[in-house]
């Protein structure tokens, strides 16, 4: 061993100038590149994406038509009174078939299932967006005003926390009316004080570093200090509560149509083809079956990419 | 301690009456009539009279409320059209099922989460942690109602004719006669001489049949409840096994298991004794927090199973749009929700003396 290899070779000032400087999106993309669970995650999320936008090219059949007496998937011939053989679970070649059968009404399941990945994504989407944008408010405010206000939005926030969420939601969809936009609407309403918490803990604990105060003293007003100061900094957990969200909300918006409050028939929704099946799921198990399968593959695509965005994110996050 | 537990009890006063405003202005929802849109075709002058005498519809909204409060705190959560019988006895009912079938997920939960948490984390990124943590993944993600239906189709049709078939509904068997066990023990001849309480106790079938011995009554009750109790526990075992392990797995790298490692211990008591025993405070609280997720579970599984519970009654007071009923159900699992919160809020101060300083 030579004396020099010995001497760790010292980085010069231009060096480390040069070094390629990676932005914080770009960083946390490296590390949920690396992180398996959040890659198969995304590509659930864009797989049930491309079905969603894809669905009318993608299903074979209109999913509110009935089938019966029309040319079946196969091109064998019209179908006959009886239901046709489901594909997915094997069937002999010279039989009538549908990948996944028909429905009580004779429509194609397979269309109706493509086309529920829609309402699903629609609903995560949309009402998370709405509690997010909702409770981030709340929180804001009663982060940055402190006092009365902060008192008694984070009461009203307590109030809404101490109803299970699903009970309050089937609580107000039953008042207000079934309905898919009812059942958005109040799905967004329990998820408001969730965010509205985080919030509240990033505002106050960003209000009062440095950069904030001296936004303050060059005589910033209070909406450019709380949504441009403030509110760019405490976004990340709000980020990843909100992904993390979408999967229990979609399974919430499946629940409220499951028992008859969310989406209605012939809406092709996951709950709702579920709930219009489930009194014959001892005879015709496919019709509860692959619905079933479509909302808890959505829900653990959103569950993973979640995990491991806040591992990315903030390691400093709590893992549960 | 004192200190702790009376500022707890206060903070929850304005929390309960908040829920009651909530809940009395969630009524203000309905579209059009109130008495219309409860009693539809029925709906008589003469009737929408006497529905307005009796909920004060034509006072004031502030003095409504009023009349509300002084109605709740009297006990009084109104009556059930669709059964013409106050909502309290109706709860009263119906809890007992709700409540075994609550307690045997939970128990499930637990049994199967804490042991499956603490083997993934001792065994970390070993085959068993992976498998683990896939299945309390997908555990997470399933909706119960779905899960509920599965496994009745599998256990009743899929398994007929074999020892694992079980029934998918019911409490019973049909036909079975369950004596209660205040009769056994003479306490009472009747249920209607006994107290609410005993009443109560003896519709917990699995209780009563360890009360009074009948090994069969206490077989049949758990073959009903064993499906629907795994559907409703399979969310709340994932969150326990995850939480065990990530705190196990904290508590494993801790000096003092260290240490106890050192002074040569046997691996298991330093894992069981050691690291378990300190990791198992976090996963209490959870557990105690799961109470929201049964109640959930249990609204939706209960009507998959043919229970009538607090969730079947529930739901058939949503879809004969029974309003009072909705209410006072909704306003009684809030309470015990905050007061179940509470309990666990104050257990959780007992155990770890930090929370009563902060």
């Amino acid at each position: 061993m030579t004396a020099n290899a010995t001497i760790p070779k010292l980085e010069t000032l231009d060096s480390v100038a040069r070094r390629k400087h990676k932005s914080p999106l770009m960083e946390t993309a490296g590390n949920l590149r690396r992180n398996r669970s959040a890659m198969i995650g995304i590509s659930i999320i864009a797989f049930m994406v491309f079905l969603a936008i894809f669905a009318p090219v993608i299903a074979p059949y209109d999913p509110l038509q009935p089938m019966l007496g029309l040319p079946d998937h196969s091109g064998i011939g019209r179908l006959p009174g009886r239901p046709p053989c489901i594909h997915l679970l094997g069937c002999p070649a010279e039989e009538p078939q549908h990948l996944m059968g028909l429905d009580l009404n004779g429509r194609d399941m397979f269309s109706r299932v493509i086309w529920g990945a829609r309402y699903s994504l629609m609903v995560g989407l949309l009402s998370v967006t709405i509690g997010i944008i909702a409770g981030t408010l709340f929180g804001m405010i009663a982060g940055y005003a402190g006092g009365w206000t902060d008192s008694i939005l984070m009461r009203l926030m307590d109030i809404l926390l101490a109803f299970p969420s699903l009970i309050l939601a089937i609580a107000i969809v039953s008042f207000a009316g079934p309905g898919l936009q009812n059942a958005l609407m109040a799905i967004a309403i329990v998820s408001i004080p969730v965010y509205a918490r985080l919030a509240r803990a990033s505002v106050l604990s960003v209000k009062e570093m440095e950069y904030v105060t001296a936004n303050r003293a060059l005589g910033a007003g209070h909406p450019r200090m709380l949504f441009g100061q403030i509110m760019p900094n405490a976004l990340t957990p709000l980020i990843v509560q909100g992904t993390l969200g979408i999967g229990s909300v979609v399974l919430e918006a499946a629940a409220l149509s499951f028992i008859g409050l969310g989406a209605q028939p012939p809406t092709p929704e996951w709950g709702a083809i579920l709930s219009e099946g489930r009194n014959y799921v001892f005879t015709s198990p496919h019709l509860v079956f692959f619905p079933g399968i479509m909302i808890m593959i959505t829900v653990l695509g959103f569950n993973l990419f979640g995990d491991g965005l806040r591992d990315a994110l903030d390691p400093r996050l709590n893992r549960i | 301690m004192t200190t702790f537990i009376l500022r707890r009890l206060l903070l929850t006063i304005p929390v309960l009456f908040g829920i009651l405003a909530l809940t009395f202005f969630l009524t203000r929802l309905i579209p059009g009539e109130p008495c219309t849109a409860i009693y539809g075709e029925r709906a008589t002058p003469e009737l929408c009279a006497a529905f307005s005498a009796r909920y004060g519809l034509d006072l004031p909204l502030g003095q409504q409320f009023l009349a509300y409060l002084g109605r709740v705190l009297q006990g009084d959560l109104g009556d059930s059209i669709r059964f013409s019988r106050p909502v309290t006895d109706l709860m009263a009912e119906r809890l007992p099922v709700t409540v075994e079938l609550a307690f045997l997920a939970l128990l499930f939960a637990s049994i199967i989460g804490i042991p499956a948490g603490i083997v993934s984390a001792y065994k970390r990124n070993s085959p068993v942690d992976v498998v683990t943590m896939i299945v309390a993944n997908i555990g997470v993600s399933m909706p119960v109602f779905w899960l509920g239906l599965m496994l009745a189709y599998a256990f009743s049709v899929g398994l007929r004719d074999t020892p694992f078939a079980l029934p998918p509904s019911g409490r019973l068997d049909p036909g079975t006669e369950v004596v209660p066990f205040f009769v056994q023990w003479g306490l009472a001849p009747d249920e209607a001489a006994a107290s609410p309480l005993l009443v109560f106790i003896s519709r917990l079938y699995i209780l009563n049949g360890i009360l009074t011995v009948n090994l069969e009554l206490i077989a049949n009750a758990a073959r009903h409840l064993i499906l629907p109790a795994i559907a409703v526990g399979t969310i709340s075992m994932s969150i326990i096994a995850r939480m065990t392990r990530s705190s196990v797995l904290e508590t494993l790298n801790q000096d003092y298991v260290r240490t106890a490692r050192a002074k040569g211990l046997r691996e298991f008591i330093v894992v069981m004794r050691h690291a378990v025993r300190n990791a198992l405070l976090p996963v209490v609280t959870i557990i105690g927090l799961n109470f929201g997720l049964l109640i959930s579970g249990a609204v939706l599984t209960e009507t998959v199973f043919g229970l009538t519970g607090v969730g079947k009654t529930l739901f058939d007071g949503i879809t004969s749009r029974d309003y009072p009923l909705v209410q006072g159900f909704t306003v009684a699992i809030a309470f015990a929700f905050v007061l179940i919160n509470l309990v666990v809020d104050l257990l959780y101060g007992y155990l770890d003396p930090r929370i009563r300083l902060s």
